[in-house]
């Protein structure tokens, strides 16, 4: 009866299925070519169109203050935040992977509880708590909120690939006396680091991404990541340069759409981040 | 769901376990110090505002005139003046249909119908497509706000196309606000659902579908009778999470719509960002975020209980 | 959640050794970077100055780099820390506000709008300058008219004024003669205006015949460039200087929202999604009126600032195609026509920790040359005599005449630190209308009730 897969039923089903993606991939690639499109063109307007060739939009944006300091920022921000957010995961997954204790319960609670907070709604008191331990336009201080922010996401990854590490390995190390935190930097890192890999990334492109939060916290405009400075180009240089928007929005995309491609090595298959955060 | 990895220290001692020179507590204690960095992090940074949300929801806190020096406690001024004011049910109501469409139905739909697809489709169409849908979503979310309004907005690809074909296109952005934020965010995030499907399907036993077939079930049947009850908690994890992701959408619709025209797409948070940060009533603002706030909450507890056998 | 199968065998992979060691190091020399990157000196050896930069307004920051300059030339040892606000007004507003409100992002010297200063000294963001001008030569001066302008409720000097302004009608030339419009124009009533706008739309299509800023996305241009313009040209006023009350249910503010439907309504105007767009202030001076697209912009007087060599969208021609004509009021009432006056000081941020350098900054910034330098590329009329007078201002911008010429008819926004509230709510009836989401009659009735909550039953007037 296997027969029924090649049967000319399952031939239909394929074709529709494949003509149907086709159709959706390009409803969904059709807002991201203009981005491509308007980068490379010389009067770049809103629609997508075939460019005038040029790559003077690159050049014009590629300057310290359009491009690299804000990046530079970007990167401080991000990589910061991802490395707290990493340290504090891994451990705080250690006892909830590893014990029956009374407080875990509760805790997963909270986390879990914090993973559904609209961040969006706490601006308001988030910039007063920022005032209030003069940390605007502090860069531990933003990457500190943000490491927060991430933190309930980035425990339940850790706690997971902290689960399908083996206990038995640890036992032996358990025995020989090993204390708990030689136990899980000499034997559980090493053997979950791409496990750590993904979350290191996924919490990067997260605050790579975010807009909002410097949109607040960062009034210094020398400090201000490419998130908020992009939207200057949306008027705030003249009128609206369409094609150095689109370069600078495309430079901007580049470094997290890169750290995708990693995180699918990493974990040798696309569904990892999915897999990671599913229920 | 499988349960978390068996848990030792019940059978043996843990890494520094004598048990029988420190009480348990003691134990308990020492053992859970690893957790500390991440409740100091979580309790000022998470808890310190949520709290202080409460707090400032009661008060005149601006961010210019005399207010501005020092806030005053006005009780409930601030939700009475919020419920009487109509923009407010206005913008519950457009919360709700931001949320209805473009998160239960569009991206749950939508992820679950590409899920499904990829499994019956060729290759090289599965790799490409799939790129391109997560590329959508991988995007910083500020970028992917300018494409998807340069995509609806009036001299946009949209209408450019439909230029093409002969149709004037309407101006989007400004008679169909809803309509475009909302597709604007399927669009995004369409691919967060077709991953967690995709991984979800990928778990049913191949035996059971394949013995369905035998048995002569057609493909709907199939779907609705053996896949969709198997993935159910993944649906309904889904859910949650697109729905509490969708909540707190800001910048998409800041950069699209700006909220409007007038009131027209001003959803919750864009509402209290206009309040409280923009007109600079920072009270009303944090008035209207403890009601989002309350609502994340709400959904967060549905969220916990489906998720409860887990956590125990 | 659940232990993958999946994540189990990707547990097993061999690790990637150097993948993880890169993102550790970058990692680390971030928090490293981030370390050092720390709030920048609260020595008192800098000064702070936060101003606007958007859109086509750069003049200011060209002064500012040039008195930045000067001064540390003067002063070796201070520096001066510019910090350029890239954002529209309402947004700049915002910002500022945020930055006042902690003492370690407080500026010394910040750009602040007039109608923002009773305001911002109730929230004790700035410091009171009078010991200061009492020592100063050249306050005299400054016309009494800018002194008020930066006074305080309770009296003190809070502000220094760089400049003033006016409103009026601009038009294109070259488009009225091909409309068949005699030029110059010199409407007698709203109507008369109304009435050139629909000539225009029927002879030149493709034409915006007229802008009125009437949006929340246009901030406080749309309440005072729009509406103000209209209602103080009606019988009716916004505040009764008198009782110090504000007036509510007059028949001149719907009168005035009406004019926005008309035009709105009617086609005469921008289509309501341009008009959203809160990029719209640059496309008409950058745009709209140099490429011929829009016939009448009812503007300030330093719109020519944006066409001059030095500005962002030079436009040498802009003298001999556009012409200016004052506001009529409504029915061509005494005076027959009409204009607003704002304007912007520097002012002195109250966390300051050298109030004596700031102050010699705003000094320095506004002594007669720089005034003279910056009112000349910023299209401001002078606030000072000695510049005002000077042959180099008079000659260096033909419409200076012209906006001088109306300043017996103009008028001031009410001078209370509740305005800017109010103004507010001002832009989102001109909204409501605009979209059609409420009429005139609703819009202000929705006006005078947000009134009431700000200022309290017992301060508005019928």
């Amino acid at each position: 009866m296997s027969l029924a897969l090649t049967s000319p039923r399952g031939r239909g089903l394929r074709v529709v299925s494949n003509l149907v993606l086709v159709l959706i991939g390009v409803a969904f690639l059709l807002p991201m070519v203009w981005l491509v499109l308007a980068s490379l063109d010389t009067r770049a307007t809103l629609t997508a169109k075939l460019p005038e060739f040029t790559l003077d939009n690159f050049t014009q944006v590629l300057t310290p203050e359009n491009a690299w300091i804000p990046l530079g920022n970007s990167l401080i921000i991000s990589a910061g935040t991802a490395l707290v957010t990493v340290v504090v995961a891994v451990l705080a997954a250690y006892p909830l992977s590893r014990y029956t204790l009374r407080v875990n319960r509760p805790f997963l609670y909270g986390v879990l509880f914090g993973t559904c907070l609209p961040i969006t709604a706490m601006m308001v008191p988030v910039y007063g708590l920022f005032v209030a331990l003069d940390l605007l336009n502090s860069f531990p201080g933003i990457i500190l909120f943000l490491a927060a922010t991430s933190l309930p996401m980035a425990i339940w990854m850790a706690k997971n690939f902290m689960d399908s590490v083996p206990i038995s390995i640890e036992e032996a190390a358990w025995t020989d006396g090993a204390s708990m935190l030689s136990t899980l930097t000499r034997v559980v890192v090493p053997l979950m680091r791409p496990g750590i890999g993904v979350v290191f990334i996924f919490v990067f492109i997260q605050a790579w991404g975010n807009f909002f939060v410097p949109f607040i916290l960062v009034t210094d405009p020398t400090q201000m990541p490419a998130a908020v400075t992009i939207y200057n180009f949306f008027g705030a240089y003249g009128a609206v340069a369409y094609g150095q928007l689109a370069a600078f929005s495309l430079l901007y995309s580049v470094p997290v759409l890169a750290l995708y491609v990693l995180v699918q090595r990493f974990s040798g298959g696309s569904f990892a981040l999915a897999g990671a955060v599913k229920g | 769901m499988t349960a978390t990895a068996a848990t030792p220290d019940a059978l043996r001692g843990g890494p520094s376990g004598d048990r029988r020179r420190r009480g348990r507590l003691g134990r308990d204690l020492l053992r859970s110090t690893p957790l500390l960095p991440a409740v100091v992090l979580l309790a000022i940074f998470l808890l310190g505002p949520v709290i202080s949300a409460f707090y400032g929801a009661f008060t005149n806190s601006a961010l210019s005139g005399a207010a501005a020096q020092g806030a005053e406690f006005i009780g409930f001024k601030n939700f009475t003046d919020l419920f009487a004011d109509p923009d407010f049910p206005k913008s519950v109501v457009l919360t709700f249909v931001f949320l209805f469409f473009s998160a239960v139905v569009g991206q749950n739909v939508l992820g679950l119908a590409l899920a499904l697809l990829m499994r019956s489709a060729n290759k090289v169409v599965r790799a490409i497509v799939s790129t391109i849908v997560v590329g959508a979503w991988i995007l910083p979310e500020i970028v992917a706000s300018f494409a998807a309004y340069a995509f609806f907005t009036k001299e946009g690809t949209l209408n450019g196309m439909l230029a093409a074909i002969g149709i004037t296109g309407p101006t989007w952005l400004y008679t169909f606000p809803m309509l475009a934020v909302i597709l604007a965010n399927i669009w995004r995030g369409a691919a967060f659902s077709m991953l967690v499907y995709s991984a979800a399907i990928n778990d049913v036993p191949p035996e059971i579908t394949e013995s369905a077939e035998v048995d002569g079930a057609t493909g709907w049947q199939r779907l609705v009778r053996i896949t969709i009850p198997m993935i159910r908690r993944s649906i309904s994890t889904n859910l949650m999470l697109t729905t509490l992701q969708t909540l707190s959408v800001f910048t998409l619709i800041y950069v699209m719509t700006g909220g409007g025209p007038g009131t027209n797409s001003s959803t919750l948070p864009l509402l209290a960002y206009k309040e409280g940060i923009a007109f600079g009533q920072l009270g009303f603002g944090t008035a209207i975020a403890l009601i989002l706030l309350v609502v994340g909450a709400l959904c967060s507890i549905v969220y916990i209980r489906a998720l409860k056998p887990e956590v125990d | 959640m659940r232990p993958a199968p999946r994540t189990t065998a990707l547990a097993r992979r061999a690790p990637k050794k150097r993948v993880l060691a890169t993102l550790a190091a970058i990692a680390g020399a971030a928090l490293l970077l981030s370390g050092c990157a720390g709030g920048s000196g609260d020595d008192g050896k800098t000064i702070k100055v936060a101003y606007q930069k958007f859109g086509n307004f750069i003049q200011l920051d060209k002064h500012m780099k040039k008195v930045k300059a000067e001064y540390e030339k003067a002063n070796p040892g201070m520096k001066v820390e510019l910090v350029p606000i890239a954002a529209q007004e309402t947004d700049y507003f915002t910002k500022l506000a945020l930055m006042n409100k902690s003492s370690s992002t407080a500026p010394d010297v910040m750009y602040e709008d007039t109608f923002q200063v009773k305001s911002d000294v109730d929230a004790g963001y700035l410091a009171p300058l009078d010991s200061y001008i009492d020592k100063w030569d050249e306050w005299d001066q400054f016309f009494d008219n800018a002194k008020q302008a930066g006074l305080g409720d309770d009296g003190k000097t809070y502000g220094i004024s760089m400049g003033t302004d006016t409103r009026a009608l601009w038009y294109n030339k070259q488009l009225f003669e091909q409309a068949g419009i005699a030029v110059p124009w010199e409407p007698k009533s709203w109507d008369e205006v109304l009435d050139t706008a629909k000539t225009i739309k029927q002879k030149l299509p493709d034409v915006i015949p007229m802008n009125v800023y009437s949006s929340t996305a246009q901030g406080e241009a749309a309440s005072m460039q729009g509406f103000e313009m209209l209602l103080y040209g009606t019988k009716d006023t916004l505040y009764d200087t008198d009782s110090k009350k504000w007036v509510t249910g007059s028949k001149g503010f719907t009168d005035s929202l009406q004019f926005i439907k008309d035009l709105y309504g009617g086609g005469l105007a921008p289509s309501p999604d341009q008009a959203l767009d809160k990029n719209v202030g640059t496309k008409v001076g950058a745009e709209w009126l140099p490429q011929g697209k829009l016939a009448i912009a009812l503007d300030g007087s330093w719109m020519s600032g944006t066409w001059l060599e030095d500005g962002s969208a030079p436009w040498p021609e802009w003298n001999d195609v556009m012409g200016q004509a004052p506001m009529p009021t409504q029915d061509g009432d005494d005076p027959g026509s009409v204009s607003m006056s704002g304007g912007w000081t520097l002012a002195m941020g109250s966390k300051s920790k050298n109030k004596d350098a700031a102050w010699d900054f705003i000094a320095l910034a506004l002594n007669k040359e720089n005034s003279k330098s910056y009112d000349i590329a910023a299209s401001q009329i002078a606030v000072r005599d000695d510049v005002s007078k000077d042959p180099e201002y008079a000659d260096a911008n033909p419409s200076f005449a012209f906006f001088s010429s109306i300043v017996p008819v103009t008028h001031f926004r009410p001078a209370t630190s509740d305005y800017s509230k109010i103004s507010l709510n001002i832009q989102v009836a001109m909204e409501a209308v605009l979209t059609g989401q409420q009429s005139p009659k609703e819009a202000a009735a929705a006006w005078d009730e947000s009134v009431v909550g700000i200022v309290g039953e017992k301060n508005t007037t019928k």
